[in-house]
């Protein structure tokens, strides 16, 4: 568990994989292929968020959607008013980021464990879904952005260059700035759990008692590692809203919600690929039941979760990872088996 | 009496749950560098009046005083960071990661990386569980998590020592070594030991503290205490009396 | 006068409708700390279940009081074995498990039913209260919540399957040593609770007629409902149902539906904070 970030191969490939993808996709895609894929990105910074807190952190929230829609709602209601992009990229990052940290305070500090903590989280999404739901009025304005209720944000401005408000990205660019995102979160994500600080925070989801009786206040280090989570999820959000030029309340839904817990439950809770594995896996998976008809979208769905659960209740990565090490087991003792009786037949 | 040569004080230390007063108006206190058992028959209070000085459980009345400061109901972090090592009852360990690492963490409260790896090592070694440095910590048996969690209480270097029966579970020889830990940290160190295991507290009690009924019995050396009738009495009960 | 008595009314009716829709939620929470998430799938098959057969012809009440529950009952029994047994004390994965179940059951609906709301008159037309008409179905409401509450209180008081479930409840390890088969206690909760939620459905539909996605409403007053009460059925639910209700109903009385809801939200959301355990983990701890 304490391997050297430096010498985990599985970093490497995940990195190189994500270079590979970035400079070569646009060159062998075409423009459908390579906005559904850019809808993958965008889903699976969103899952990393969850990723993270949970799997690292030991926080599990039913209300990652409250900062997935916090942050898409300021970027647009920002972007909308200013008229370029790049502060209110950024302030889609910084605003839910400060409210995770004021939540986490309100939480953490109140000693909010397990399933209460998860009920205050999806009572938090409940409210601004609510709230923002009933905004359709043109009084319900920031600025020059109409709130739209639950009509939703339109012509939300797209991503341009920072600096020049006219010079915006098209569909390949955006698709190359967005892996390069989830790939720097990614990153940074490795990084900080490999750090003292990560170490203490896995301590903390191990045994909370242990870690405080070795003298850290475990409420600080919830509140940092919730608040990291909460501006991750708020830039995947606004990343959604430039890329749809749309938004509306369902940004903050529990469906949205939800689907950040199946997307980390199904990929591995304790991994950053697994989900990133799952989110392309299960969009992939509803768009294609989508087309066909069959059976209803949401029957499938909802019979390859339980069925997930129920058969591979640790998630992919990790079962994918099981069964790799068994095979590899079997293999090397069938290998020590056959030289073991070569050698015997030999002796003769 | 001036707290100056005493490392902790309690002063009528109360702690009451719904009706059942399970420590009841406590006064104890501890010099710098003693070391202290604490006896007493099951429900007499020991581990109630521990967990008041840890900070697990906030007292009804009274305070608690680390060299005179106030911690009374203090969190068990900012006790720690005192200078206060702490072994629970149950042994409290991250179960999922390596016995160097669990050591590591906590000697990285008080060192460098370089030097926290150094003490890590140093930690096993002097509680015999350096050949299990790999192992998950979970996997462990039970006297080999006790072992693991005194390694990390004693890497952060504290001046107060807290144990609530480390030696539950262990074979003799793990005994054995827990003892002369025992002996040897309190050379440095003030120890509070709670303890059923009458063998190990016969080779490192000095002074002892004898709880019944939620209040201090009696207080001396350890061979009063053992000979003493009324101590045997609270153990035994008056068959004890009725036998003889 | 007149108005103060609207107001009492709709502040009962309000609390009886959180009754009403946590009640079964409680009872398995309660018993197994098992979290259902498709507790608003199973009252939207209530709900379904007592349109579609009032529609076929059968008499509304029979559809509302015999038929839904018995019939959500039996699915909830069907649940339990197939589904929820093999997830005990997996508290995550019960709740993807059931998230799951949600979806299938939305889908599933959808498949039958098809997707537009199906509705049906609120029955018993309406009372004067002074000048002020209220619906009669409004202390069929309040009836049926407040005998909700009595019955579960009566049998897990005075008989002996509300011991045995009460004593399955404190320790089951301690219950089966005394013979008790515990996976018994939890097969037949699941399905009363079920039934519970079954009937709530049937008595919510003609407020709210049906449609497939009807359960998202549900969850989150439930659940909240439920988690603010603590671990005791009923006091937990009386408990919470009372202050939510009567708070959320009094700011719809003051300022309009929407911040009646957010109120019920804020109002859990502070309630959880000064009480991390429920209500019932502080205050009327070992009751039932």
């Amino acid at each position: 568990m304490e391997k050297n970030l430096a010498k985990d191969i599985g970093f490497w490939v995940m990195l190189g994989i994500g270079l590979a993808v970035m400079f070569i996709g646009p060159m062998v895609w075409g423009l459908f292929e390579i906005m559904q894929i850019t809808q993958y990105v965008v889903l699976s910074v969103y899952a990393l968020s969850l990723a993270y807190i949970w799997g690292f952190g030991g926080i599990l929230s039913f209300g990652q959607a409250a900062f997935f829609g916090l942050g898409a709602y300021t970027f647009a209601v920002a972007s909308i008013n200013i008229g370029e992009t790049t502060l209110p990229f950024a302030l889609s990052f910084i605003l839910p980021a400060l409210f995770g940290a004021a939540l986490g305070y309100f939480m953490f500090y109140g000693r909010l464990s397990d399933v209460y903590l998860g009920v205050v989280t999806m009572v938090v999404t409940l409210i601004f879904w609510k709230l923002i739901n009933h905004t359709a009025g043109p009084e319900y304005s920031i600025g020059a952005a109409r709130l739209g209720g639950f009509n939703g944000i339109p012509s939300i401005p797209i991503l341009n260059v920072p600096g020049d408000a006219g010079a915006w990205l098209d569909p390949a660019q955006m698709f190359q700035v967005f892996m390069g995102i989830l790939i720097i979160v990614y990153l940074c994500l490795r990084l900080i759990i490999a750090s003292d600080f990560g170490r203490v925070s896995v301590g903390i989801r191990e045994n909370e008692t242990r870690a405080s009786l070795l003298g850290y206040d475990i409420r600080r280090h919830k509140v940092i590692v919730f608040a990291i989570g909460s501006g991750i999820a708020g830039m995947s959000g606004a990343m959604w809203a430039t890329y749809q030029t749309f938004i509306d309340p369902n940004a903050f839904s529990m469906e949205m919600s939800a689907k950040a817990l199946v997307w980390v439950m199904a990929g591995g809770v304790g991994t950053l690929a697994g989900p990133i594995l799952a989110v392309i896996l299960l969009q992939w998976l509803s768009l294609k039941l989508g087309t066909m008809h069959i059976l209803n979208n949401y029957f499938i769905l909802g019979a390859i979760l339980m069925g997930l659960v129920l058969l591979l209740p640790r998630g992919l990565l990790p079962s994918v990872r099981m069964l790799a090490e068994r095979l590899w087991h079997m293999g090397r003792q069938k290998m020590e088996e056959n030289a073991a009786s070569r050698k015997a037949t030999s002796d003769v | 009496m001036s707290d100056d040569a005493h490392i902790l004080t309690t002063d009528k230390l109360l702690m009451q749950f719904g009706g059942v007063t399970a420590v009841d108006n406590v006064d104890f206190s501890l010099k710098e560098g003693e070391l202290r058992c604490l006896l007493g028959p099951n429900g007499a209070g020991k581990s109630t009046f521990f967990k008041c000085l840890t900070g697990q459980l906030t007292p009804t009345a009274g305070t608690v005083r680390f060299r005179g400061e106030d911690v009374t109901g203090w969190n068990t972090h900012d006790i720690v960071n005192l200078g206060v090592g702490i072994k629970t009852q149950v042994p409290n360990l991250f179960n999922g990661i390596s016995v160097y690492e669990n050591i590591r963490m906590a000697a990285r409260r008080k060192h460098l990386k370089p030097m926290a790896r150094e003490k890590a090592e140093a930690m096993m070694e002097k509680c015999g569980v350096a050949h299990l440095a790999k192992r998950e910590v979970g996997l462990l048996a039970h006297g080999q998590r006790q072992l693991v969690e005194l390694a990390m209480v004693l890497a952060e270097e504290p001046s107060l020592v807290l144990l609530d029966e480390p030696a539950a579970g262990m074979t003799g020889d793990e005994r054995d070594r827990l003892a002369d830990l025992v002996l040897e940290t309190a050379r440095s160190a003030a120890v509070i030991v709670v303890e059923h295991d009458m063998a190990f507290i016969r080779r490192i009690a000095k002074f002892v503290t004898v709880f019944n009924r939620g209040a201090i019995f009696r207080e001396a050396m350890i061979d009063e205490i053992l000979s003493d009738r009324a101590v045997q009495e609270i153990y035994l009960g008056k068959q004890a009396d009725v036998a003889a | 006068m007149d108005y103060a008595l609207i107001i009492v009314i709709e502040m009962l009716r309000a609390i009886s409708w959180l009754v009403l829709l946590a009640s079964g939620l409680a009872i398995i929470f309660g018993m197994m700390r098992v979290i259902n998430f498709a507790h608003g799938e199973f009252l939207m098959l209530g709900g379904y279940i007592t349109i579609m057969s009032h529609n076929a012809g059968v008499n509304l009440w029979i559809a509302m009081l015999i038929l839904a529950p018995l019939c959500v009952g039996v699915f909830g029994v069907l649940v339990e074995r197939f589904i929820i047994r093999f997830l005990y004390g997996r508290i995550l994965d019960s709740l993807l498990a059931t998230w799951g179940l949600s979806l299938l059951m939305v889908g599933g609906v959808t498949l039958l039913f098809g997707n537009t709301v199906q509705g049906v008159s609120t029955p018993l037309g309406g009372v004067s209260v002074g000048e002020y008409q209220l619906p009669v179905y409004n202390f069929v409401l309040i009836g049926f919540a407040a005998l909700l509450m009595l019955s579960i209180w009566a049998v897990l008081k005075f008989t002996k399957a509300g011991l045995i479930a009460r004593a399955t409840m404190q320790n089951p390890d301690m219950a089966e040593t005394l013979g008790i088969r515990t996976t018994w206690v939890y097969m037949a909760t699941f399905g009363i609770g079920s039934a519970v939620t079954g009937l709530a459905g049937g008595l919510l539909a003609p407020l709210t007629g049906v449609v497939p996605s009807m359960g998202v409403n549900f969850v989150g007053q439930s659940f909240i409902t439920v988690i603010t009460g603590g671990a005791s059925m009923i006091a937990g639910t009386l408990s919470a149902s009372t202050l939510l209700g009567s708070i959320s109903q009094g700011m719809t009385f003051l300022t309009g539906p929407v911040y009646g809801d957010a109120a019920l939200l804020l109002t859990a959301l502070i309630l959880l904070r000064v009480l991390p355990q429920g209500i019932t983990g502080r205050i009327f701890k070992k009751s039932l």
